[in-house]
């Protein structure tokens, strides 16, 4: 029992030892003011993984989404969050603010 | 208006259905209601400390202190759970067979609610925190659509209540003597998923990045963000597309919270054991 803990500590040990929380990714800035993303699309190349660093400029607390990037995050208002998204197949994925997420929508497109 | 339902709605889903459980679960214990209560009343205010600070925890960690939060109240939540199974088949069988007695043994019936209180309490954090954002948005947002917003966020916390009391009502309509193994399974599987939930945001934030591939991927079957797919996700855990880290996590708490349930039981009353 006791050795099998010490194992594990071991393993959880080497699992986080030197994983920084922000690598070198390439990060690609975007704004949220009212209901517009700028960029709209945000082009990426395929299979790296990268980070997205959202500033939001309302007031308004906003939450950026994107199902199939796995984002689900929440923005206070007059902010910036960091999202990491991994390696993406060629494609085109829709990411939202949620709160608002009729007219509020962006692309990542990763080529 | 029906937007702001449907957002608030989504969020306080999953609460719903775990207050539910846990007020099913509890059914009968001294003075679980209020135990209850006071998870329900800390997690709103927790759900607002955040809420408040959000900027400064999503500062934290290089930028990923939400994804850490979030691991640390699922984790604790998790745990909480598993105890409770364990605990409540070693010692608590004979306080759900008998509930009408509960009165005369409070001791045993005031631990383990203190430990749905604060899963509880957890589950209503982690929601309401988001609830509390929309609905801050909502009031410095100017404008006349500002009432109707509100009254939509009312109706949708309001069908959030509704979710609980189906989720506890439905369940009572079980006999009593089987209420406790099908709650025992429904916890065990809400921990389930909780915690390939947790092992979802570590990797979220980069902190661990072993095992990432996705296993399957059906979002265009059953989306998680639909209400059918919430619901799933809450009780058994569905997800649309888990890595394998998060299946690995989902099947060795579900092994490890029946294992060790099946190992408190104890072993003078084999006949307690059908039913499953």
């Amino acid at each position: 029992m006791l050795r099998s803990l010490l194992v594990c500590a071991a393993v959880a040990t080497t699992a986080f030892t030197g994983t920084a929380f922000a690598e070198a990714l390439k990060t690609y800035e975007l704004v949220l003011k009212g209901d517009v993303f700028t960029p709209a699309e945000i082009k990426v190349p395929a299979g790296a993984a990268f980070m997205i660093k959202m500033k939001n400029e309302n007031a308004a607390p906003a939450e950026l989404e994107a199902k199939l990037l796995k984002i689900e995050k929440v923005a206070a208002g007059q902010s910036s969050i960091v999202v990491r998204v991994r390696g993406l197949d060629p494609g085109k994925y829709l990411f939202v603010d949620e709160f608002q997420e009729q007219t509020a929508k962006g692309y990542v497109i990763a080529e | 208006m029906i937007g702001a339902a449907i957002i608030v709605f989504r969020e306080v889903i999953e609460a719903g259905l775990i207050i539910g459980i846990v007020l099913a679960a509890t059914r009968g214990a001294t003075g679980s209601r209020l135990f209850i209560a006071g998870g329900v009343a800390t997690g709103i205010l927790g759900a607002c400390v955040v809420a408040f600070f959000m900027a400064a925890i999503a500062g934290a960690f290089d930028g990923f202190g939400q994804e850490m939060l979030n691991v640390v109240i699922l984790a604790t939540a998790v745990i909480m759970l598993a105890w409770h199974n364990i605990w409540m088949s070693g010692h608590g069988r004979e306080l759900a067979n008998e509930m009408s007695a509960a009165g005369r043994d409070f001791a045993l019936g005031k631990r383990a609610p203190l430990a749905l209180a604060v899963v509880v309490g957890t589950a209503v954090l982690r929601e309401g925190s988001e609830v509390v954002l929309f609905l801050y948005g909502v009031s410095v947002s100017n404008g006349g659509s500002a009432a109707s917003l509100a009254a939509g966020s009312a109706a949708g916390l309001g069908l959030g209540v509704v979710v609980s009391a189906l989720t506890y009502f439905g369940l009572l309509r079980i006999p009593p003597r089987h209420l406790f193994t099908v709650t025992s399974w429904l916890i065990a599987f809400l921990a389930a998923g909780m915690a390939a939930q947790a092992a979802g945001f570590l990797q979220q934030s980069g902190a661990v990045e072993q095992f990432a591939q996705t296993v399957w991927d059906t979002s265009a079957y059953l989306s998680e963000s639909s209400v059918v797919g919430r619901i799933l996700h809450t009780l058994i855990g569905y997800s649309e597309a888990p890595s394998l880290l998060q299946l690995i996590a989902y099947v060795v708490t579900l092994a490890a919270i029946t294992g060790l349930t099946r190992l408190a039981r104890p072993a003078a009353r084999p006949k307690l054991v059908s039913a499953e």
